[in-house]
């Protein structure tokens, strides 16, 4: 029978740990709903020499054993509580050959917990352009560890770190630093105290702020022969803590690693320069920005159009094949035309995650947040909301979560209030369904106007974030402190494996995710639409032949007639009715307010309902595009998208709060409905009124 | 006779889709002890 031990990855940021663990784990690994970055764990399974079995844990990055933040503390809780299922038969310290001094404190620490802990120097493939050279075996003595000298790039040292893995039992567990060496009578107090304890993991214990289940840090108090420190000596003996250490680290890296300056051969420096500059870095950014837009717009109007035609299609195979009836109805106008609005977008969804891992995994993404940290700071955010609204573009709830980084309690909430502003991926299909109906499909200097109206609509969503993000900073009185530290990876040319991996789980994601959604909301649409009380409903043939019994109408135009009438009277024609009132005024008929109120489940609903409310009411089998287009203003006439009514959708989408699960998750992070609920009214109140000044002015 | 099929059909897709959309968003959810969220009493807050 084969056996599963627990593995940890553990390192610094951007140490290309998520890389070990794709590569370890390949496939079988099991990514949560959070892109951009490692918020909660990652686990995976990665099969070893001799049938063993691992299961992977990749922990977020941390510097050290000393946290500052939330999702720094999952790996201290994890390391030092042996009940939790996850607690690891071994640690992998993964870290980068450039910055192995600073890699090797965490190292050390956890080598202190006596867990058996392998090194493994990832970006072995650097060191002949840094003229970098280790000795593996002295290192390996010194640090009373083994080392995987490895490259996730190159794919080498992969079968090397899994013998490693395999083997663990061989590792040994003593420790690095004698804790004796930080304070000789304290320590020799809580070894007394505590006799059978692990010191430094008491130590620990003290000097965090996190749960250690049965040893907490009361249990410790209540001991009359200790007594803990105040906590100002207890940060001086944590200082003390890390020079030791780091004197160690010095004298083991002073033999074991050497560079040797004339063999370097660097292009960062250069790169830097210009990336970051403070005109240039801007420039480029904005550049960027736009051939990514652009791309996606020439890249995948191919395939969108293919998937149209195809639901299109299926949707009147159906109805043909099938025996005609309510289920037949359901099938070809309500789940496949539910569907077909979803699976659309699906191109434009996968080229825009592909761009942003492309930016992520080059290191380039850093450097963006190191330059947008002299923007941020003027708007009463740190450099470090980059990350979430950044984030914000596949989706606000990750992002949300991805504050927990930041350590000032007042920019962190500020970040979580204005993080839905940033366009997620469920208003792309909003948006770009729109633009294809109002905006035309001419050039301007080589960039089409839609992509140049979605790239605005970008803007505009990270400009509200951070205008909204000043009126806070000014309103909000919290004090809390704040510091800003970004890692700036070395330039590298993305893994292809990575950004396919990060493809393919962004997209499996938003199609299973939001597609259970749909599917169900465009059944029960379909069924109100299909269904309604009274004679007006039940009897609509009757009425509408006797209605236009002089009007010579062709057999077709009838029956659109019919179904008209039947829709208009049918349970969602009635819902739609009683408040299209309130909406009227930003341009709207009834179905745009069913689809606006189906939609605050998820964004993306809006299209499917739509989809689902145009076929009911139509017999052709048409593109859901073409189906929009047809649609005729019922107060003014006309075509019912028009720019007026387009650009004032686009904005109403682009400021309202139309997320459930945004506001549980923001609920969740704050530990208050106080502020999603000024989310949402205040969201909803911006949007109403931009897009009704918009349509009064455009129409 | 396919008239009734189809009907009972219909309702009872429409019955697992409303019972999906209400486990989804008013259902309970188990609370992982892992999770480090503002209200899950994990000591971090």
């Amino acid at each position: 029978m084969s056996k599963q031990i627990n593995v940890a990855l553990i390192g610094n940021p951007n140490t290309g740990k998520t890389s070990v663990f794709n590569a370890l784990t390949g496939l079988n690994q099991k990514v949560g709903n959070y892109p951009g970055i490692t918020v909660e764990k990652k686990e995976g399974v990665c099969k070893l020499p001799r049938g063993v079995k691992a299961h992977i844990i990749d922990l977020p990055g941390t510097y050290s054993l000393n946290a500052s933040s939330l999702d720094e503390n999952v790996v201290i809780e994890l390391l030092l509580n042996k009940n939790d299922k996850d607690y690891p038969d071994v640690a992998v310290v993964v870290s980068d050959v450039e910055n192995l001094k600073r890699n090797l404190l965490i190292f050390t620490q956890i080598k202190d917990l006596e867990i058996p802990t392998i090194l493994a120097i990832n970006m072995s493939d650097r060191m002949k352009y840094k003229g970098i050279s280790l000795d593996i075996d002295y290192l390996e003595e010194q640090l009373q560890t083994k080392i995987a000298l490895i490259s996730t790039r190159k794919n080498d040292g992969i079968d090397r770190l899994k013998e490693l893995i395999a083997n663990y039992r061989d590792l040994s567990v003593s420790a690095c630093l004698d804790p004796s060496e930080i304070d000789k009578p304290y320590f020799d107090a809580l070894r007394k105290a505590f006799p059978n304890q692990l010191i430094y993991k008491l130590w620990l214990v003290i000097t965090q702020d996190v749960n250690f289940g049965k040893t907490d840090r009361k249990e410790i108090d209540a001991i009359a022969s200790f007594k803990t420190k105040t906590s100002g000596d207890l940060k001086r003996l944590q200082q003390r803590e890390t020079i030791k250490r780091y004197q160690f680290i010095n004298n083991v890296l002073k033999k074991g690693k050497t560079i040797d300056v004339t063999q370097a051969k660097d292009l960062r420096a250069k790169l830097d320069k210009v990336l970051t500059h403070k005109v240039w870095g801007y420039l480029i950014f904005f550049f960027i920005l736009l051939l990514i837009f652009q791309a996606i717009y020439d890249w995948s109007s191919v395939p969108m159009d293919f998937i149209d035609e195809t639901f299109a299609a299926l949707s009147e195979w159906v109805k043909n094949t099938l025996p005609s009836g309510a289920f037949t109805n359901l099938l070809a106008e309500g789940i496949i035309a539910g569907l077909g609005g979803i699976v659309i977008f699906i191109p434009q969804i996968a080229f825009l995650f592909l761009f942003i891992s492309v930016l992520e995994e080059s290191g380039y993404m850093s450097r963006v947040v190191f330059l947008m940290d002299n923007i941020m700071k003027r708007f009463g955010l740190s450099g470090k909301s980059v990350v979430p609204l950044i984030s914000g573009t596949a989706c606000a709830i990750p992002a949300i979560m991805a504050t927990r980084n930041i350590e000032s309690w007042k920019e962190r909430l500020i970040t979580i209030l204005v993080t839905p502003f940033t366009t997620c991926s469920a208003r792309l299909p909003v948006y770009l369904i729109i633009i294809s109906l109002v905006i035309p499909e001419g050039r301007f200097l080589g960039l089409s106007y839609q992509a140049l109206t979605l790239m605005l609509l970008y803007l505009l969503g990270f400009v509200s974030a951070v205008v909204s993000a000043y009126i806070l900073n000014k309103i909000l009185k919290i004090k809390s402190k704040s510091f800003f530290v970004v890692e700036m990876p070395n330039y590298k040319l993305p893994l292809f494996k990575n950004v396919a991996l990060t493809v393919i789980e962004k997209t499996k994601s938003f199609v299973f995710g939001a597609g259970k959604i749909i599917l169900a909301i465009s059944i029960i649409l379909w069924f109100l639409a299909s269904y309604g009380p009274g004679d007006n409903f039940n009897k609509a043939e009757d009425i509408v032949t006797k209605a236009n019994v002089s009007n010579n109408l062709s057999d077709e135009a009838l029956q659109q007639k019919i179904a008209s009438h039947k829709l208009k009277h049918s349970f969602i024609g009635i819902a739609g009715h009683a408040i299209e009132p309130a909406i009227r005024p930003l341009g709207y008929d009834w179905k745009i307010g069913i689809a606006i109120v189906s939609s605050f489940a998820a964004r993306e609903v809006f299209v499917g309902t739509l989809a689902t409310i145009y076929s009911v009411g139509n017999d052709d089998e048409d593109t859901i595009k073409n189906r929009m287009a047809k649609e005729t203003n019922p107060v003014l006439g006309g075509p019912l998208f028009t720019l007026a009514s387009g650009i004032s959708l686009l904005l109403f989408y682009a400021f309202a709060m139309q997320c459930m699960s945004t506001l549980a998750i923001v609920k969740r992070e704050t530990n208050s409905w106080k502020w999603p609920v000024y989310q949402l009214v205040i969201m909803t109140a911006i949007a109403y009124i931009t897009a009704l000044i918009a349509f009064q002015l455009l129409k | 006779m396919n008239t009734i099929i189809q009907n009972i059909l219909v309702f009872t897709t429409m019955g697992f889709a409303v019972l999906f959309l209400l486990k989804k968003y008013f259902g309970k959810k188990p609370k992982s002890k892992k999770a480090c969220g503002g209200d899950d009493g994990c000591g971090c807050h």
